[in-house]
């Protein structure tokens, strides 16, 4: 390890950093602008000079950007030098010239990066008396909002959104100093991870518009941490509340997981919280009813009758653990159809084997080969496909460094040796995705070729099997991509459930471990539907048919719905015909929906904003949210709290009292064994440090005395958390707690997100303590796994009937998000993707109405033809209104 | 014993006179004093008929500013509430829509502002904290109040008079903060 002397005391710093991550490593508070850690950097500020000297002889020293250079062994620098010093400030007064100075309309203000800086540097006083220089501002889109003036030209933006991102409508303009970033011309900022823009901008450029929709200060804001329920990659967020509202959602640091991003859907998808469609009381058949008349019709449903429960893939553990635990094991199915099913469980039994580990986002993004097999996981996993870009591109960057060494930070000059050298990344998928631009090789096929390109791939890394029936061309693409991945170390293979096609989830895992056999080091991620959907599957149900058989069998049956609107998932038909087929209905879900309109009982649940809970997430790491608020609304509970409610109920322990966090959770480890573990995920309830807990307020939260005094001026006691350690004041123990329970990040003189830097090990490293999330498929040593042999027979079209597939769209797939108006908003219509061949059989033409025949139900919707879709195949936006209950992965009929 | 001082004084115990024992001297001294203050100002003054003028540095009920054309000058950006040590204050902000720029100031208002006057210690931090001189501590007191929800202070108590429409009110609302601002800004 290097050894660096600053301001004469030495220290020990790690190699091929530069200086300025070394500083701020070592806890030094160093100004910066341009720089980003997960960016790199270009050196464009000049705020971060520091002064080093050639030895320690040297006393008159020179400046230099500590961006800018590496940190050499026995480097005698200087922060606290006065030329140095004076240096910052003047570049920081330069910066401020024609900044407006706006910061009581700025919304950046009390977060801000700039106002940060400019108190650390000193500059309280401004010289500068002329005219400053003016923008006129864009209309962005209904998540961004543009206010140039504030802009100090350190370019984070358009290198976010392009080179990181890989955005291309967001650019700098003009020169000197009137630079300006912008679009070319007022519209939506179309990539959908543009929300980051309002935490990588060190200013109030950006900001985000759906928090000005009702502002509120970071100081301000009640936050707990949080976990992304929007899809399944479980990216890490913080959840802010004033005024019983949901305010924003800002990203949570996770190394291993998300980083310092997080995509459109996740940040602005939190209105469903706030939304007018919330189910607030209790119903009785379809009448309100207030907690006792509630209690003793349940009493009446409950006993008596048999029980089954539905589990559901975006309800918490604890919340299906209650159910399962009301009913019974053998009572408890999953709101999910035996085909998904099975693939779910395929899925897990993978993972379960623990013979090829999961590779998590950071693990992808270091990955030095992604292969892509079925899955559109720029539409499905957004937050993944920017790992995969990050893997692209810093592969990419290695391999250009390799002859002229570089380091890796230095941005611009590996962008400049790179070029366009990019990473070995396939993608095969069903149609054309938006991470073609950047694969080494697109492939476009139908599930099943999908799968047998797999296998070939997997053969030719390891011959294992017989291949029959295989065509050349196959043969041939996969033995290029298989000599690729044969000169990488550690590749990843990302497949998913998109497809509705066991095949494909087989092959995925051939290839990975056909590459173990060959000594490398693979990772593999499946990506599931919804946030909590592996968590599901790991709990092992039946599927929704047995259900639906055994209701047809049993007359006297009460059914527990647990957060789902099953006509969304399911074919309608079939809903239906569970549904009355039930004596009784008992639903708990926090918005109305097609299912709790048909509930007998109705029970308001907690959205993840009101209450605690557990998220497993695709690569089966267990991750807690916490409970950011304690609604107006009494009735508003979570639904493990109902559930575990009527399990008293059933038991005739009733007692009032709700039970608590830590007990549901050492009760689900107990009761099924995979797991594990979970309790790991989160301190509990107890936990404290020098006996306080951990304040979800900051300490300069502000109208404690005023926020309620307008409905009652005796100030109510503040309500105590019996679930966390986390205490709903602004009192409590103000260190660094535990990294699973950052409610916010805030440090003395860091009040922006950058504050972050003081709670990770090392700068862009580990959070301290660890990373959050426990991983529950545990890596297990022993054999090498055993290949699948079953490759299937290739697709082929049929007689008038075609495979329905599944498009995804970021915006509107998702069931809660799109209560945001904003991603209502850029949600697409609907539309049926047809092949042109397929398109000028059915003699039809873009935009003509097409119906699907399936079993029971008829859609329709307008035709696009897609160039890129095999023949026989028809793809349908997934989750858009009027795509529910779909049979994915099914033949249908088309009609014109 | 040592004194302390030198300002001891030996007490004078001779017995007194006749005529010293008749008082009237001492008795016609008091009443000239007397007599006098009936010609003096009197220390006190007819509250509520008369009222004392503040000094210049007294801090009362908080005042919610306009400027000159009656636009609302606060932004709600909430440093008055995080200044406040009794927590006292609350607002929520709201942005500013086209077609009433003549109604606030600035691009965001306060659409809800609401002080605590039981809690509020009068200590004019809120106004130090202030950046656009949109609150201010007046020369009024709270009033008595029959109920305690009379003592939050929404917008509607704390507005300033519109200067335009309600000239006068807003003058005497102004207080003799008006001369001291001009005080101010001709110095």
């Amino acid at each position: 390890m290097p050894k660096i002397f600053i301001d004469n005391t030495s220290y020990e710093v790690k190699a091929g950093k530069n200086v300025l991550e070394a500083c701020l490593t070592l806890g030094f508070d160093l100004p910066y602008f341009c720089w980003h850690p997960a960016m790199g950097s270009v050196g464009a500020c000049r705020q971060c000079a520091v002064k080093v000297y050639k030895d320690e002889n040297d006393t008159s020293g020179k400046i230099i950007m500590s961006c800018m250079e590496g940190v050499r062994d026995g480097m005698h620098l200087s922060i606290d030098d006065k030329a140095a010093k004076a240096f910052r400030e003047q570049v920081i007064e330069w910066l401020m010239t024609n900044h407006p100075h706006d910061c009581p309309v700025c919304d950046e203000g009390g977060s801000c990066h700039l106002q940060d800086m400019t108190v650390m540097t000193g500059h309280d006083y401004r010289r500068y008396d002329y005219k400053k220089r003016t923008y006129v501002n864009q209309y962005l889109g209904p998540f961004i909002h543009h206010e140039m003036n504030r802009c100090i030209q350190c370019y984070r933006c358009v290198r976010f959104y392009k080179d990181y991102a890989g955005g291309k409508d967001l650019n700098v303009f003009a020169a000197h100093n009137h630079v300006y970033f912008g679009r070319e011309k007022d519209g939506t900022l179309e990539s959908p991870f543009s929300g980051n823009l309002a935490e990588v901008c060190p200013t109030g450029v950006f900001t985000d518009k759906t928090l000005r929709q009702h502002y509120t200060r970071k100081w301000d804001l009640t936050s707990a941490p949080s976990v992304c329920q929007h899809c399944s990659v479980g990216c890490n967020t913080i959840a802010g509340e004033r005024y019983g509202g949901l305010r924003n959602i800002v990203n949570r640091y996770n190394a291993e997981v998300n980083g310092y991003f997080l995509c459109d859907r996740g940040r602005f998808g939190y209105e469903f919280v706030n939304s007018e469609n919330r189910i607030t009381k209790p119903q009785v058949m379809h009448q309100a009813v207030d907690e006792n008349a509630l209690m003793h019709h349940l009493e009446t449903v409950l006993t008596n009758h048999s029980l089954i429960g539905i589990g559901s893939p975006r309800a918490s553990m604890e919340s299906n653990f209650a159910l399962l635990d009301l009913v019974g094991k053998e009572n408890f199915f999953c709101g999910v159809y035996n085909e998904e099913m099975m693939l779910e469980r395929r899925i897990t039994d993978i993972l379960d084997s623990g013979k090829i580990p999961v590779a998590s986002l950071k693990q992808i993004e270091d990955a030095d080969a992604v292969v892509i097999l079925g899955e559109d996981i720029w539409n499905t996993a957004p937050m993944m496909a920017l790992a995969v870009r990050q893997s692209v591109m810093k592969t990419g960057g290695r391999e250009a460094t390799e002859k002229t060494p570089m380091p890796e930070w230095h941005e611009l000059a590996v962008k400049e040796l790179q070029q366009n050298t990019k990473g070995f990344m396939v993608n095969v998928t069903v149609t054309e995705t938006s991470l073609d631009e950047i694969a080494s090789l697109n492939i476009n096929a139908a599930p099943d070729d999908i799968a047998r390109l797999g296998f070939a791939i997997a053969n030719h890394i390891h011959p294992s099997l017989e291949l029959k029936n295989f065509e050349e061309a196959v043969l041939a693409k996969a033995k290029t991509i298989a000599d690729e991945l044969l000169k990488c170390s550690n590749p990843v293979i990302i497949t998913g459930t998109s497809c509705y096609n066991d095949p494909v989830l087989r092959a995925a895992f051939d290839i990975a471990a056909a590459l173990k056999a060959a000594g490398k080091a693979p990772a593999i991620a499946f990506v599931v539907p919804e946030c909590n959907s592996m968590g599901l599957a790991m709990m092992r149900g039946h599927a929704f048919d047995t259900a639906v058989r055994r209701v047809n069998r049993e007359p006297n049956v009460t059914a527990v719905i647990l957060e789902q609107d099953l006509y969304r998932n399911l074919p309608a038909g079939i809903v239906d015909e569970f549904l009355s087929k039930c004596r009784n209905i008992i639903v708990l879900d926090s918005l109305n929906n097609a299912t709790t309109e048909k509930a007998h009982v109705l029970i308001p649940a907690s959205t993840f904003a009101e209450g605690d809970g557990t998220l497993i997430s695709y690569e089966g790491r267990a991750q807690r949210y916490y409970q950011v608020y304690v609604p107006d609304n009494k009735y508003i509970r979570e639904s493990w709290k109902w559930l575990s409610r009527m399990k008293m109920i059933i038991s005739g322990k009733a007692n009032g009292h709700d039970p608590h966090h830590d007990s549901v959770i050492s009760s689900l480890e107990t009761a099924l064994r995979q797991f594990a573990g979970i309790s790991a995920a989160a301190p509990s309830s107890g936990f404290s440090i020098h006996g306080e807990q951990i304040p979800r307020e900051p300490h300069r939260y502000s109208g404690r005395t005023a926020m309620l005094a307008n409905r009652n001026v005796s100030e109510p006691k503040p309500v105590a958390d019996g679930d966390s350690p986390l205490s709903f004041t602004m009192e409590g123990y103000q260190g660094t707690p535990p990294s699973s329970a950052i409610p916010f990040f805030w440090k003395p003189g860091w009040n922006s997100p950058q504050a972050v830097n003081k709670y990770q090990q090392e700068i862009g490293g580990d959070l301290i303590g660890g990373n959050p999330g426990v991983r529950l498929f545990v890596k297990s040593s022993g054999n090498m796994p055993e290949f699948f042999k079953d490759y299937p027979e290739h697709f082929r079209e049929r007689q008038n009937k075609w495979l329905l597939l599944p498009q995804s769209h970021v915006f509107g797939s998702d069931e809660l998000s799109v209560y945001s108006a904003g991603i209502a908003g850029r949600s697409p219509e609907p539309y049926m993707g047809l092949s042109p061949v397929d398109a000028k059989m059915l003699d039809v033409t873009e935009g003509s109405q097409v119906t699907i025949k399936s079993e029971k139900e008829e859609y329709s919707f307008p035709v696009k033809i897609v160039e890129s879709l095999r023949n026989g195949i028809v793809l349908v936006s997934k989750g858009l209104p009027g795509t529910q209950g779909m049979s994915w992965g099914n033949w249908v009929e088309l009609a014109k | 014993m040592q004194h302390l001082t030198n300002r001891a004084k030996p007490v004078d115990r001779k017995p007194m006179t006749a005529l010293e024992k008749l008082y009237l001297w001492n008795i016609a001294k008091g009443m000239w004093i007397t007599l006098k203050h009936i010609f003096k100002r009197k220390a006190t003054i007819n509250f509520p008929e008369q009222r004392r003028e503040f000094s210049p540095v007294f801090r009362g009920l908080q005042v919610l500013n306009r400027d000159a054309e009656g636009r609302e000058n606060c932004t709600a950006c909430g440093l008055c509430a995080v200044a406040c040590p009794a927590e006292a204050i609350t607002m929520e902000a709201a942005e500013r829509q086209p077609g009433e720029e003549h109604l606030y100031r600035e691009e965001k208002y306060a659409a809800k502002y609401e002080i605590n006057m039981l809690r509020c210690i009068f200590c004019g931090l809120c106004e130090e904290a202030c950046p656009k001189d949109a609150v201010y501590l007046s020369e009024t007191f709270a009033p008595s109040n029959y109920q305690r929800k009379g003592f939050i202070y929404g917008k509607e108590d704390l507005l300033i008079p519109h200067p335009k429409l309600e000239p006068e009110a807003y003058q005497q609302a102004l207080g003799t903060r008006a001369k001291r601002q001009e005080k101010a800004s001709s110095n």
